[in-house]
């Protein structure tokens, strides 16, 4: 093959491709719409539970989480409080939305192998219109969970509005994920079963049927680290402690359980590898009906 | 007139035969190669890789519609995947103004669960329609596909026909700058394959480029304005379609010029046209002017015009005569020219009429006139193979 008689392909750069990206979304509105809508009502025909489903995982992580935290006070020899089933069922409903993401997002390239052989239109929507989707079941979720917050003493109070910053952090750190792990997923068929040990071991290492500050003076800080513990602690305190996410929380014991800093910490992240997930996937995307 | 355009300029495909390395573990050491620089040249063929497209280049213009016909494994189905974007080529630039409609498996987004309704507006929007645009024309679309009665049933409940149909009619409702039809003028019964072949060519006709790749050679001759043969990923030969599947059908014979004999060769044939209306009423008779010269004496072992009609639907000879047969005598010397008339006794469709010089003691054709294509058009549409021209007179008793 003579080299010098080729024309090159066009050199790509990382602005120009954010740019195709968001272009490409503004004009695949409608068929966000449309897949979302597909996802939805393909899970709710035929379905026994009907909306129940929506409710099913947060509900089985707060009766988790319930018997963990019997099982601590009864070790400690403390009672359990209102305030902390409340911080556990304020987690339970975005740890269920980011692990229905994850499951459903991951395998949504390689569950579209036709479309995504045949058709073109910009591969992103796919993941995306998952995690639209699984949006849709957690936001029944959470409108349950408000209504059982009440007879658990948590009133609404001024520090409630840091809910409007920290889910749609938690959706753009989750849509990140699933952008990278759904296109990692198409090249290397392993990478399922991987996020299947992490999902299961995940809630661990996540402060979710517990709270970071349980961990300790050196522990909590190490929870921290994952991008996703400071948006459900957040929660948690902003809701059910009421307390100002700008303002360092102290624990009864001296050591650091809250700082601003971990906010931007999670806003980093999240933002960064919905950036970093977004040209990535953009620029194997013209691959994909290669190795699908 | 729309000021779209598709064009490959020197475009080179990769494939891989057999499997690539589709584990992390296949990974590690593949990304460890590549750091240190012993990496495979993506520009060079490996061990299992093979160009599937090489060195390919056209352009769709408004107006044109581009045929591209081939065996299968040649390439034709791997360029309208780059050309609609599904694949980027290994090398080669390809250059693509306005927006494409590709009808390309044209049900791949169903979802069976859904009814027809749910899936007229998701497969629409996987085919680029606004979803305002879909429910504008929903109601053409479920009426052009002759399933209105099950339109609320899921699609799970559909026969293949329905799926076919259903699909074909929404992709049929695009609103392209290039349209792009891989495959689907096979689409469902007779009825529905005319109603759906009558679309597209109303939409060939809007004055869109159009890039079409079929084995319906027939189809081909009748929709497109130029053709291309594609042979292992490359261009074999380039032209009217007429030419192009000849070429595809009598491989090295075909052309568009009139053949340079070789020395000694007694006759040439030149020119091969139709006189008539391109379009001939199937029964009626129609004639084809052929022009060539005698070079040399002609050997009583040539037959210097052997004539053919080849079927394009089915690429078979229905019909194969000579001038010695027809008892014509050609002159010594000189040029010369023949009115041959014919009565095309056969269903509408496209068929090739083939010219050439045949000596049978060498059993090889000498030389070929360029072919020329005539398209039959049958207002009765008679059931059958052959047209026997009935007549029915009654007489009251």
């Amino acid at each position: 093959m003579d080299d010098t008689r080729l024309p090159e392909l066009n050199r790509r750069t990382i602005l120009g491709d954010l740019r195709v990206i968001v272009s490409d979304f503004i004009n695949s509105k409608d068929l966000l719409v449309q897949l979302t809508l597909r996802d939805i009502r393909v899970r709710y025909k035929q379905a026994a539970l009907g909306f129940a489903w929506a409710l099913l995982l947060p509900v089985t992580i707060v009766l988790a989480g319930l018997a963990v935290r019997i099982a601590i006070a009864v070790a400690s020899g403390r009672e359990m409080n209102g305030h902390q089933l409340a911080g556990m069922a304020v987690k339970s409903v975005p740890w269920a939305f980011f692990v229905g993401c994850i499951g459903a997002g991951t395998s949504s390239l390689t569950g579209n192998i036709t479309l995504v052989t045949k058709v073109y239109f910009p591969r992103e929507v796919l993941p995306v219109a998952a995690c639209f989707a699984q949006s849709f079941d957690s936001l029944i979720g959470l409108c349950a969970v408000s209504v059982l917050l009440i007879p658990m003493g948590v009133t609404l109070a001024p520090t409630t509005a840091w809910i409007f910053l920290l889910l749609p952090l938690l959706w753009v750190y989750t849509l990140g994920t699933v952008i990278l792990l759904s296109c990692a997923n198409l090249f290397f068929r392993d990478v399922k079963y991987l996020v299947q040990v992490f999902l299961s071991f995940g809630i661990f290492f996540t402060p979710v049927l517990v709270d970071a500050a349980m961990f300790g003076a050196k522990g909590a800080p190490i929870l921290m680290l994952n991008p996703i513990s400071p948006i459900l602690e957040g929660l948690r305190l902003s809701v059910v402690e009421h307390h100002n996410l700008l303002e360092p929380m102290l624990a009864p014991k001296g050591f650091v359980v809250w700082h601003p800093w971990y906010l931007a910490y999670s806003a980093v992240w999240a933002v960064g590898l919905l950036l970093i997930a977004s040209v990535i996937f953009h620029r194997a995307e013209r691959r994909f009906a290669l190795f699908v | 007139m729309t000021s779209a355009r598709a064009a490959f300029d020197r475009v080179w495909m990769k494939f891989h035969r057999g499997e690539t390395h589709d584990s992390l573990r296949d990974l590690i050491p593949a990304v460890a190669k590549k750091l240190v620089g012993k990496g495979p040249d993506p520009r060079q063929l490996d061990g299992g890789d093979f160009w599937a497209v090489r060195d390919l280049s056209f352009e769709v213009l408004p107006g044109q519609v581009l045929g591209i016909i081939g065996a299968y494994g040649s390439g034709k189905s791997t360029s309208l995947r780059i050309l609609t974007k599904i694949l980027e080529p290994t090398r080669g630039r390809v250059d693509i103004t306005g927006r494409v409609g590709a009808l390309i498996e044209v049900s791949a987004g169903f979802h069976g669960d859904l009814t027809g309704r749910e899936n007229v507006f998701l497969q629409g929007a996987i085919m680029g329609m606004r979803s305002k645009d879909i429910a504008r024309k929903f109601d053409e679309i479920v009426e052009f596909s002759g399933i209105s009665a099950f339109i609320d049933t899921p699609v799970k409940r559909y026969s293949s026909g329905m799926n076919a149909r259903l699909g074909f009619s929404i992709a049929a409702h695009l609103d392209p700058d290039v349209l792009v039809i891989d495959e689907v003028l096979a689409v469902g019964d007779f009825l529905f394959q005319e109603r759906a072949f009558g679309r597209i060519s109303h939409l060939a006709k809007t004055g869109i480029p159009v890039v079409i790749v079929s084995h319906q050679l027939d189809r081909i001759a009748e929709l497109c304005t130029d053709a291309i043969l594609l042979e292992k990923g490359n261009v074999a030969f380039r032209g009217t379609p007429a030419d192009a599947i000849s070429a595809y059908i009598q491989p090295r014979t075909a052309t568009t010029a009139p053949i340079e004999v070789e020395d000694g060769t007694p006759i040439r044939l030149s020119t091969v046209q139709l006189l008539d209306e391109e379009k001939v009423i199937s029964g009626e008779w129609y004639t084809v002017r052929i022009e060539g010269t005698v070079l040399h004496a002609l050997p009583e072992s040539l037959e210097p015009v052997l004539i053919r009609v080849r079927s394009l639907l089915t690429g078979r000879i229905l019909f194969a005569s000579g001038s010695q047969r027809m008892d014509v005598t050609f002159p010594k010397n000189g040029t010369f020219r023949i009115d041959l008339k014919m009565q095309a006794n056969v269903p509408a469709g496209s068929y090739m009429i083939e010219v050439c010089a045949y000596d049978s003691v060498a059993q090889k054709e000498i030389t070929r006139a360029p072919s020329v294509m005539i398209r039959v058009s049958d207002p009765n549409a008679f059931l059958g193979t052959v047209q026997f021209n009935p007549r029915m007179e009654i007489q009251a008793l």
